[in-house]
């Protein structure tokens, strides 16, 4: 009956009391979990806000990614350009107060501004960020800073720096505001390498770049090109050292140089890298190739007579000696008097189609292409006829670039193996098995010849020697075309050396443009007088560097 | 069943204590990290900075005219000698220092 008392269901008072006590102890859990979920929410709440910051800027910032970049080392390590921190100055035209004030105040600092177009921009208040000015010096912004004015602010970012200056200016480029290769090694580097896009001045963790140029050598060459320049009043000068068995470019020059900071300074034609992207008819040097084809084709030796005491007639044309010879001359002698005659006689004894393929199978009819950038295409004789044939054997109706040039003569002392150039430091160069274009008897051959154009009695490249150093050699000296023909008063003079001769190890080319015969040159311009000595000058000064071991004088001649 | 409860509901709190006390320490450690890669991002920019001084201080061209103010010149043919003369030299340096 009691039982009934609590509704039939059989609970008795303990039980409910426990129940009771229960809900207590639920309610307790439930309470705490609920103060725990709640804590946590806020814990959220305030982490989001946190970071709300951070997403606002990001979202305003789009507008400023650069790119950081991997420095550049030579061959050694030592830096040619590396990027820097550099100050930046933006303006907000919302805050701006007064815009005449502002930009008459910030040509103070800056005076080289545009004021009209600044004007322009600050008038627009929609807009909350202007550039004023990128990649200033430090000492500039707190100029700026000084100023005191509102609506100027700074921010850090990226700038390329090359430490060297002008040095290498070719070879390194250039790059952007955006710090994006533009020529050069920088566009290589932005095509093969990689750069990677940044939103705040966060230096690149790439490796460095190892170029093959050594700025030892780089600078010897700039200056002795330079000390060239004035002796000679040339309109130009050029020059490159190549590692003849690993096709690494040690140095390369032109002059003018240009100075990487100041990328608009390479556009006109005046800064042109002549090394690459120039093509020049380079004259008797040429006659190394027809030579070598010569030997290597069976058409002749050393010791086989040429009889060039007539000129040579093709059309209208005739082709005449500089020093016409009044007896027949040895292949020898042909190369070391230059004698056009000879070198003629000697390509139209092969014939054109050999000529043409001896030229292609060196790469002189195609395009080359380097890290650098793409090298100038050769401009060839539109027919391989008679005439064609003539004027290629001594270097004219060809005009290719420097650099093109010395990579063939570079095969031709590489016992035949092709060289490719490279700005690159190569470390496996002496793995790659290429087959020989030529034998290595015609290249120990070429090599002897070279060798008595700068040691021998009568060779005219005398002035090359440098004592101890077995340097060989070849001029070529080329009559610059102008309107209605060629001109002898304004020349192209080179010397295309190498050393040591015993085993050819470094290819140097020099080319003079329109040097000027003075008293020091028995008012000559050919190479011979002008570049040949800037030759014999610049190996005295990098022989050591590169490691070459001297001999004694008296065996080395 | 309740003594089940109660551990569980202990180990819910402990855990949670320790689930905040971990919560804590991260960000702590995280702001320390954060400072640590500050100091390593200015180093690495002083070095930047230093390195391209370094560059610019030794570049060829400055290098070139101190030394010749100096009187230094490239190396001539004649001031290269075999190392085995040089050795021969020293061994008739040091006999004639003996004797």
């Amino acid at each position: 009956m009691a039982a009934d008392v609590y509704g039939g269901s059989g609970q008795t008072p303990a039980d409910i009391r426990k129940r009771r006590t229960r809900s207590g102890a639920e309610i307790g859990v439930y309470a705490f979990l609920f103060f725990a979920f709640a804590e946590v929410a806020i814990h959220l709440l305030t982490l989001a806000l946190d970071h709300q910051g951070g997403v606002t800027l990001a979202v305003s910032e789009p507008v400023a990614t650069s790119f950081s970049r991997p420095d550049i080392v030579d061959r050694n390590g030592r830096l040619l350009a590396t990027d820097l921190e550099a100050p930046s100055i933006y303006a907000d035209p919302g805050i701006v107060v007064d815009r005449d004030e502002l930009v008459e105040k910030l040509a103070t600092v800056l005076p080289d501004i545009d004021q009209k177009d600044l004007l322009r921009t600050l008038s627009d208040r929609s807009r909350r960020f202007v550039w004023v000015r990128r990649g200033v010096s430090p000492k500039i912004a707190q100029k700026v800073h000084d100023l005191g004015l509102p609506g100027l602010s700074f921010r850090y970012e990226l700038k390329r720096a090359y430490p060297a200056g002008k040095l290498a200016g070719h070879v390194l480029g250039s790059v952007n505001v955006d710090n994006r290769g533009l020529t050069g090694i920088e566009k290589y580097i932005d095509d093969s390498v990689g750069v990677d896009p940044i939103h705040a001045a966060v230096l690149s963790t790439r490796p460095p770049v190892r170029l093959s140029l050594d700025i030892g050598v780089q600078h010897a060459l700039e200056d002795e090109l330079g000390d060239a320049e004035k002796r000679y009043h040339t309109k130009g000068a050029a020059g490159i050292v190549l590692n003849i068995k690993t096709g690494e470019v040690l140095a390369s020059s032109s002059l003018p140089r240009v100075d990487p900071t100041w990328p608009t300074q390479a556009l006109d034609n005046k800064h042109l890298d002549r090394m690459m992207s120039g093509t020049y008819e380079l004259g008797s040097v040429f006659k190394t190739l027809t030579i070598a084809m010569a030997f290597d084709e069976g058409i002749a030796k050393p010791d086989t007579m040429v009889d060039v005491r007539q000129p040579l007639e093709v059309g209208r044309f005739t082709v005449k000696d500089y020093h016409p010879s009044n007896r027949p001359l040895s292949v020898t002698e042909v190369f070391t008097h230059s004698s056009n005659v000879g070198a003629g006689m000697l390509a139209l004894q092969a014939g054109p189609d050999k000529l043409e393929s001896f030229l292609r199978k060196f790469g002189m009819l195609t395009q080359l292409k380097t890290e650098e950038g793409t090298v100038a295409p050769p401009q060839l004789p539109p027919k391989w006829g008679k005439a064609a044939t003539i004027t290629v054997a001594f270097g004219h109706g060809i005009a290719v670039a420097p650099l093109q040039f010395a990579a063939a003569a570079a095969t031709i002392l590489n016992d035949g193996k092709p060289v490719h150039p490279t700005f690159l430091r190569r470390y496996d160069a002496e793995a790659t098995d290429e087959k020989p274009l030529i034998t290595k008897m015609t290249s120990r051959e070429m090599a002897r010849l070279m060798r008595l154009n700068v040691s021998g009695p009568d060779g005219t490249g005398k002035k090359a020697d440098v004592p101890g150093y077995r340097v060989g050699g070849k001029t070529g000296t080329a009559d610059v075309a102008k309107r209605g023909g060629y001109s002898s008063k304004s020349v192209i003079s080179s010397f295309l050396g190498a050393f040591p001769m015993d085993d050819p190890q470094y290819l140097t080319f020099i080319v003079l443009f329109e040097p000027k015969g003075t008293k020091e040159t028995h008012w000559q311009h050919t190479a011979g007088y002008t570049a040949a000595p800037v030759t014999g000058r610049l190996i005295a000064r990098i022989a050591a560097q590169l490691g070459v071991k001297p001999m004694d004088v008296v065996a080395s001649q | 069943m309740r003594l089940l409860n109660v551990t569980a509901f202990f180990f819910a709190i402990a855990s949670a204590l320790l689930l905040y006390g971990l919560n804590y320490d991260t960000r702590r450690l995280e702001a320390e990290v954060h400072a640590k890669e500050r100091i390593a991002e200015r180093a690495r920019e002083d070095i930047a900075v230093l390195k391209a001084e370094r560059g610019t201080l030794t570049r060829p061209d400055r290098i070139d005219t101190f030394a010749r103010q100096l009187g230094l010149s490239p190396p001539r043919v004649d001031q290269f000698v075999d190392g085995r003369e040089v050795s021969a030299l020293n061994e008739r340096q040091e006999g004639s220092n003996g004797r």
